[in-house]
């Protein structure tokens, strides 16, 4: 079986989503702002998702497009989770770099 | 197994009250000794005696016959099949009953004099009570494991008498020498009940002694007899076990004579008579406890023949004496054997309670070149000893004369003429060495006043601190004796010694007649038969006994001419002194058995001792636990340094890891 036609070729779609993902991990590895690092995490998950869809709609599968609803579920609930604790780290830190926050290092 | 009953099954609460006496006395004088302070001695005496009486009262119970079994079985608890608990009351329990209770009582009676003013005095008695429970519970077990618990209480009660005078590090050694070696004893036996379970599946003597035809081979008979004649050897010092018993004369008097003389250090031969069934099964076995027996006696006398000190030998004399008895039960004469420990019971004690009043009198005095000429000033003492050393010589109407008499020619009757001959050489030292004792004590002039110098007295190990250490308590203790002479009056200590007299003398007599004797027909139910074959004595009886008189006349007149003459007495000193430095090394030295244990045994574990001390427990041992202390410890550094609190850092680990899945997969992807 072959994936269904479309108009812009497949390949595209992926390169995309790949692109997408590797500036979410260049943003996550290399900003030091936890709201940025925050929203690049937002972008790998979107990066998935789009490819999540591709597939399904290549494939006729709707698996993929349940599972891109349960990542944006979980996305949602990450970023809520994640803005508590920037908040918080604010509040006692009066700054937000993560690099500052490293408490824990053994 | 087949079942075999021992006695008459009865409920006999008199046994109970038998057993049970002395360990209520050992209970109560332990907690209320400092309430009852000089009435303990009173209270463990009564309870001793009426353990005594109970006895007496028993006597029936013990000897009744029906159907071929003899005497009474009480059984108490069944804890597995074969495993059943109970007293066991015969005729031969009896006679040690009888010896232990009895001789016992006299023996708490003349502590009563002996230990007053002792600050320990409750204690001394909660002790004495506790070695007659002791040994009443090895001699009325009617199995194996009972009697190995007697036999371990019994060790226990000795090292407890032996070392009670713990202030004295002399005191301290002994009473652990004695345990040591006594418990190298219990294990032999341990291991032959384990054989006997084993085989047998059952512990009582009836079901072991019944079935042990089919349960054993010959060999592995050998094995068990050996390993229970091990634990005899301890208890009853004989060769090479005997070490302890001379160095246990650290005891107070009373002690040697109750426990080193006549109970404990009899258990062997109680062990071997009551399993008589055994060793008339096992040749080899006869062979080995007879030959054993023998040279115990002659090494036992000859070291007799070198000791100055009046309880050492006397303490020589019993290792002597218990090697004869050891030699008749060897041999397969039981009745012989038993009646020897009967007869030395009673001569026994009272030359060491004959023994202890001199001591008292002069002020705690072991040394009998210090003595001499005591006759006159202790008149009672010397009539004392002088009937012991009669009996133990084998003079003929004294005890001892039975009763050794019966032994020899038992050696004959079973076929060994060799023993026979040692035996007699035997008595013949025997009577040497007693005799000597008499003369240099009683008769002459007294050499307490004479410097210890000129009596060629050294003392070994005098300047080292255990030897101050004694001495000053010794000292003391003759103060704590003065006081005591106020309120101990002398026939507490006299009555008990008067009473054995009697015995001494009259006791053996109980043999008289032969085959027909009260002796032997009130043991004949008890021991097997002796062999037939056997059974034929190259000379006659009265031959023997003439033969044995004769010697012992040779030995009697050897010790009155070396030590007993007119111009031998006038010269007691030069003549004491020349013999202390003539006396040959190797009996000074108690044919280094000590030094030969000690190089062998003691040496090399207090070696093996030290190189674990110093190198294995903290080298290997500790660091081996250190080492994976450490381990611990460099692996937490080690993961530490990963936990660098960079949240970004860990981003770029998982990055990493997730890379390495996809190159892991694009590579496995692409090979298929």
């Amino acid at each position: 079986m072959t994936p269904s036609a479309f108009a812009v070729p497949i390949e595209n779609y992926i390169g995309l989503s790949a692109v997408i993902f590797f500036l979410g991990v260049t943003g996550v590895i290399v900003r030091r702002n936890p709201l940025i690092m925050l929203m690049s995490i937002e972008l790998m998950f979107n990066a998935a998702n789009l490819a999540l869809i591709t597939f399904a709609k290549a494939w006729v599968n709707a698996a993929g497009h349940i599972f891109a609803f349960l990542v944006i579920t979980v996305a949602a609930a990450e970023a809520a989770i994640g803005l508590a604790i920037v908040v918080v780290v604010f509040r006692r830190a009066a700054h937000v770099d993560v690099d500052e926050i490293a408490t824990l290092h053994g | 197994m087949t079942h075999t009953p021992l006695g008459i099954e009865g409920s006999y609460p008199l046994l109970y009250l038998i057993w049970l006496l002395p360990l209520a006395g050992a209970v109560i004088l332990w907690t209320f000794g400092p309430q009852l302070r000089s009435l303990g001695g009173p209270v463990g005496a009564a309870l001793v005696g009426t353990a005594f009486v109970a006895a007496l009262v028993s006597w029936n119970d013990a000897t009744q016959i029906s159907d071929k079994l003899g005497g009474a079985h009480a059984p108490m608890v069944s804890w597995l099949p074969g495993f059943a608990f109970g007293l066991l009351f015969d005729r031969l329990a009896l006679v040690w009953t009888l010896i232990i209770t009895g001789v016992g009582f006299l023996i708490h009676v003349y502590s009563i004099g002996y230990m007053s003013g002792d600050r320990a005095f409750a204690r001394f008695f909660a002790f004495l009570n506790f070695f007659v429970f002791a040994m009443l519970t090895l001699v009325l077990s009617d199995n194996f494991v009972g009697l190995l618990i007697g036999w371990g209480l019994v060790g226990l009660a000795s090292y407890f008498l032996i070392g009670f005078w713990f202030e004295r590090p002399s005191a301290v050694a002994a009473a652990r020498k004695a345990f040591v070696i006594n418990v190298l004893g219990d294990v032999g036996i341990l291991f032959a009940v384990i054989v006997i379970v084993t085989k047998v599946g059952s512990i009582g003597y009836g079901d072991v002694f019944g079935n042990a035809a089919q349960a054993f081979t010959s060999g592995e008979l050998f094995v068990v007899c050996l390993a229970l004649f091990v634990g005899c050897a301890a208890k009853s010092a004989q060769v090479p076990l005997h070490t302890w018993l001379p160095d246990a004369m650290e005891g107070p008097t009373p002690v040697s004579a109750l426990i080193h003389a006549a109970t404990m250090v009899t258990a062997g031969v109680y062990l071997i008579a009551r399993c008589a069934p055994l060793w008339t099964a096992s040749a080899e076995a006869r062979e080995l406890v007879g030959v054993i027996g023998a040279l115990t006696a002659i090494a036992g006398a000859v070291l007799g023949i070198a000791q100055w000190d009046i309880k050492r030998i006397l303490a020589y004399s019993t290792m002597s004496q218990i090697g004869y008895m050891i030699m008749a039960v060897g041999v397969g004469a039981f009745s012989a054997g038993v009646l020897h420990f009967l007869t030395h019971a009673f001569f026994k004690a009272e030359l060491f309670l004959g023994a202890g009043i001199i001591i008292h009198n002069l002020a705690d005095e072991q040394d009998v070149r210090r003595m001499g000429g005591l006759r006159k000033q202790m008149p009672f003492a010397f009539i004392a000893m002088l009937v012991g050393v009669l009996a133990i010589c084998g003079i003929p109407g004294f005890s001892g004369y039975f009763s050794k008499d019966a032994i020899l020619y038992g050696t004959l009757q079973h076929g060994h003429p060799i023993l026979y001959a040692v035996g007699v050489i035997t008595a013949g030292i025997t009577a040497y060495y007693m005799f000597r004792l008499l003369f240099v004590t009683f008769f002459g002039q007294f050499r307490g006043n004479v410097d210890a110098s000129d009596l060629g007295i050294r003392h070994p190990d005098s300047g080292t601190p255990g030897q101050a250490a004694r001495l000053a308590h010794e000292a003391e203790e003759r103060e704590h004796h003065g006081s005591g002479h106020a309120h101990a009056p002398a026939w507490i200590m006299s009555a008990p010694v008067a009473v054995l007299i009697p015995f001494s003398i009259g006791i053996g007599w109980l043999a008289i007649g032969g085959e027909n004797s009260p002796w032997q027909t009130f043991f004949a139910p008890v021991f097997p038969a002796a062999p037939a074959t056997a059974d034929v004595a190259p000379i006659p009886e009265l031959l023997s006994g003439v033969i044995v008189l004769v010697v012992v006349a040779a030995g009697i007149a050897l010790a009155y001419l070396r030590y007993g003459t007119k111009a031998a007495l006038g010269a007691s000193v030069a003549r004491l002194r020349a013999e202390t430095m003539k006396m040959p090394p190797v009996l000074v030295n108690r044919y280094y058995f000590d030094a030969a244990i000690d190089a062998l045994f003691v040496k090399p574990a207090a070696a093996a001792g030290r190189f674990f001390g110093s190198f294995v427990d903290p080298v290997v041992i500790d660091g081996g636990v250190r080492e994976v202390a450490h381990s611990a410890t460099w692996l937490g550094h080690l993961f530490r340094s990963f936990q660098t609190g960079l949240v970004r850092g860990y981003a770029l680990y998982l990055v990493f890891g997730v890379a390495c899945f996809v190159v892991y997969y694009a590579v496995i992807g692409a090979g298929k």
